[in-house]
């Protein structure tokens, strides 16, 4: 995928993930016009008319919404929204195309480092390591979108296997990048595990947002990778 | 204003630069708790927005498109943790104020509460970390 490609089919994927975030604010009535305003930004940026500046909008009001909820409204998945405004924005603002996909390839590391550093960190810790810290999750976290999944904590044979299963793809995530086809199968573990978090946890704007990143991720490899170490 | 700009600065650095660090421990969670002060007296405190006993697989695959109430009730959690970590009047008042949008529409006034459950070797433990004064309705959503 070049890299124009790949900065299209963001800002294509991020428009309407964000017009999906808006729809949902204007539905509980917060600040409408805010909200109006990123509307009209993500049409803009879908049918590509003004879209550098629509990429800015969308960026400017991020941080806006970050002074009207004294931080993320939606915890990482805002901040991933940023973090991707942030990398498309820049690459617009790039003075050549070196700094364009230096601004591209940021994204793409920090997609790499958002699954390696969340495995790591609960790799070594035990309650992890034993299955436990995921049956409390289901247990007496906040996040369970139903009672009736909360007598999940019990499985704990089940809970195991997924604590290991989640664990062992983050950390092993990067090692992925040497190869286009594990990348992709990578990709789509890591999607499936995004798309249980939304069924279990509601965190539907997770999934959305991450799959956004993918597109960077695919060129990376390719554009390091694919390059760096020759197929035999 | 130098100041507003440099707390927005720390709020935005978290997005440029992120940790990455979910869930590296099961915190204590919180859950809102309210109760209606009616005909001079406080009556029983009652669990906002509480979760459905079940759903299914199409409303979840629904959700997936469409989840603002949930979506809502995640900032709320956030804003529990919020006022517990660093307090401030802003994670008070939108507590305060979706509690409110959720009362039946007449002059009434509330108080809520913050309840923590944990877990301590094998018990689930709850503790009120936050209680807030008494609030007017109109107040709230003012």
């Amino acid at each position: 995928m070049s890299f124009e490609d790949t900065l299209r089919l963001t800002e294509l994927m991020l428009a309407f993930v964000i017009a999906q975030q808006s729809l949902e604010h204007l539905s509980v009535r917060h600040s409408p016009w805010l909200f109006g305003l990123r509307l009209v930004c993500c049409a803009c940026l879908a049918i590509g008319v003004f879209g550098p500046v629509a990429v800015w909008g969308l960026w400017g009001i991020s941080v806006l919404m970050l002074h009207r909820f004294q931080g993320p409204y939606n915890g990482g998945s805002d901040k991933m929204t940023i973090l991707i405004l942030s990398c498309v924005s820049l690459a617009h603002l790039a003075p050549n195309v070196f700094w364009a996909e230096m601004a591209l390839a940021y994204l793409a590391v920090q997609l790499v480092l958002s699954y390696f550093v969340s495995g790591w960190i609960k790799i070594v810790n035990p309650e992890w390591q034993s299955g436990r810290a995921l049956s409390d999750v289901f247990r007496f976290s906040a996040y369970p979108v139903s009672e009736g999944l909360r007598d999940w904590a019990d499985r704990r044979l089940v809970l195991f296997l997924m604590s290991w299963a989640v664990m062992l793809l983050e950390v092993l995530f990067p090692l992925t990048l040497l190869n286009a086809q594990a990348l992709q199968l990578a990709l789509l573990c890591t999607a499936a595990f995004h798309l249980s978090n939304a069924c279990f946890f509601g965190l539907n704007r997770f999934f959305w947002i991450w799959l956004c990143a993918y597109p960077s991720l695919i060129w990376f490899q390719e554009r390091v990778f694919e390059v760096a170490i020759p197929v035999w | 204003m130098l100041l507003s700009l440099l707390r927005l600065f720390g709020l935005l650095l978290p997005a440029l630069i992120p940790s990455w660090r979910f869930f590296k421990t099961v915190a204590p969670s919180p859950r809102v708790e309210y109760r209606l002060f009616y005909r001079g007296s406080w009556g029983e405190w009652c669990e906002d927005r509480p979760r459905p006993a079940r759903i299914g697989t199409l409303q979840m695959i629904r959700r997936l498109f469409w989840n603002p109430a949930w979506n809502e009730q995640l900032f709320m959690v956030s804003c529990s943790e919020r006022l517990i970590d660093t307090p401030t009047v802003h994670s008070a008042a939108e507590l305060a104020r979706r509690i409110a949008q959720t009362l039946p529409e007449h002059e009434v006034d509330f108080q809520f509460r913050l309840v923590f459950l944990s877990r301590e070797e094998d018990q689930i433990i709850k503790s009120v970390e936050y209680e807030s004064a008494r609030i007017s309705r109109a107040e709230a959503l003012a």
